[in-house]
């Protein structure tokens, strides 16, 4: 049995366009590639 | 740097894996493939590409255009990307229209906060009316249709998000739960069914009635109607149209009539005029005959008069031719000075013709000549009505009576007795008239019987 409130709860509000912009600065670019290097920069 | 070939070929993997999966509309897959591909290298272009493609292909513009600009950073020229977003820049309408329903969810999901579902609903119809392949949007409204119980609403949306996105999690969740509540509802819906037709017509599923007996007896319920109807027609036709027809044709006749008596009122009124006008005529012309006859008499009455008058000046001519002139004469059409003329000349006449004229006519008695004595009589009667006290009356009574006009006998009689009551000739009148002749000239008509 579904519980609404529950289910409302996982619906987010959607990106507007005004909101474009500082969604691009804010998005997470990190990846494996950068992670490695950084560990391999703590290591030495 | 074999570590960074190896990140390359994991992230490409998975961005086939993800193209494999958008190719059959599994969106939410090729989205955690894309970016676990992205997750390894973040410069993949076509993985970054792709992502956006796919949150295109779900609604969600926005987000597509947010990879797109970063795509663009990563790789600035001959990237598919900057196509992407000057399609989407290219229609400011279209996208300020899905921008617009964009803002519209948002605001239904603080409606659905505030227990607004109603509400909610009404705008999230408006939102994927604007915007159709906004899967949120799809996926909102059905949970309030599941809320609120109208089930077939909610499948109908639930298809629409699963023909964008196959795999959706929160979509084929919906889906199972509104199976497990049809499965309960099955007994409940069949006896539904039974009485009502549901349909889609656009965006709307239509519930009416079945009206079962009805279209069961479709054909015989047509008929029926079109009986009724030609009873119904047929009623208003003699109740209502006929006598208004009735009606109106009386009236005109009516009127016809009228104006008929009028014209023949008329006519006769014209007739009567005309009749009176003729008959006035009539007398006019009556009138001026008499008139004409009476000038007439008079001209010839005085014409008699001078004529006699020139006779008894010149001394040449007899009484009797003076006096048969002067008979002629109409005392009544005389003047004074005339009718004086008039008296003389008779006083002086007509005796003595009078007196030769009754010794003729005894001598004609005396010979039995009744007819001539009766001729002579009337001359005499005709100039002196009372000669001799009426003794000529008296003659010429007894001549009628012997020449058997007992009626004219018996007007000379009475005449005798109106003239000269109470003398010895009324007495004899009164004998003739009881049958005695009164033999002025002696009983020559008793010689004659005897």
């Amino acid at each position: 049995m579904l519980d609404f409130d529950e289910e409302l709860k996982k619906f987010k509000p959607s990106l507007e366009v005004e909101q474009i912009e500082d969604a691009v600065y804010q998005e997470d670019l990190t990846d494996m590639t950068e992670i490695l290097r950084e560990m391999m920069r703590q290591s030495k | 740097m074999e570590y960074r070939k190896r990140l390359e070929y994991q992230s490409n993997y998975w961005y086939n894996d993800g193209l494999k999966k958008a190719k059959i509309r599994d969106l939410t897959g090729a989205m955690a493939s894309l970016r676990r591909s992205l997750q390894y290298n973040r410069e993949n272009i076509d993985a970054r590409n792709l992502l956006g493609l796919v949150y295109y292909g779900r609604g969600e513009v926005a987000e597509a255009l947010v990879e797109w600009i970063i795509s663009k950073n990563f790789k600035a020229h001959g990237n598919i990307a900057e196509y992407f977003i000057s399609r989407v820049q290219e229609k400011q309408t279209a996208l300020e229209e899905i921008n617009q329903a964009i803002k519209k969810y948002n605001q239904c999901l603080v409606y659905c906060n505030q227990s607004g579902e109603d509400m909610a609903i009404i705008q999230l119809k408006k939102v994927v009316a604007a915007h159709p392949s906004f899967v949120k949007a799809y996926q909102l409204l059905a949970l309030l249709y599941l809320k609120t119980e109208q089930y077939p609403k909610a499948r109908q949306a639930l298809r629409r998000a699963h023909n964008l996105d196959t795999t959706d999690d929160t979509t084929l969740r919906y889906l199972h739960e509104l199976h497990a509540l049809s499965r309960k509802k099955e007994p409940a819906l069949k006896e539904e069914k039974e009485h009502s037709v549901t349909y889609q017509l656009g965006n709307e599923t239509i519930i009416q009635p079945a009206q079962a007996v009805v279209r069961d007896n479709s054909a015989s319920v047509t008929f029926l109607n079109i009986l009724i109807g030609f009873l119904v027609g047929a009623a208003v036709v003699w109740f209502l149209i006929v006598p208004a027809v009735e009606a109106t044709r009386s009236r005109n006749e009516s009127r016809q009539s009228v104006e008929y008596s009028q014209e023949i009122a008329s006519q006769k009124a014209q007739v009567s005029a005309l009749k009176k006008e003729l008959e006035s005529y009539r007398t006019a012309g009556d009138l001026a005959e008499a008139a004409q006859a009476d000038a007439a008499s008079t001209i010839e009455s005085y014409e008699a008069l001078m004529t006699v008058a020139r006779q008894y000046s010149s001394g040449d001519y007899s009484y009797a031719d003076m006096a048969e002139n002067l008979r002629k004469v109409n005392a009544g059409k005389l003047g004074e000075a005339g009718l004086q003329r008039y008296s003389d000349l008779a006083e002086e006449i007509y005796p003595t013709v009078c007196n030769r004229l009754y010794r003729q006519a005894e001598e004609y008695h005396d010979s039995g000549d009744t007819a001539n004595e009766i001729t002579v009589l009337e001359n005499i009667i005709s100039m002196q009505e009372g000669y001799e006290n009426g003794e000529a009356l008296l003659a010429l009574a007894d001549a009628y009576t012997a020449a058997g006009e007992a009626d004219k006998g018996k007007e000379k009689y009475n005449r005798v007795i109106e003239l000269f009551p109470d003398t010895s000739n009324a007495q004899k009148a009164q004998k003739g008239l009881e049958g005695q002749a009164a033999n002025v000239f002696g009983s020559s008509y008793s010689d004659d019987e005897e």
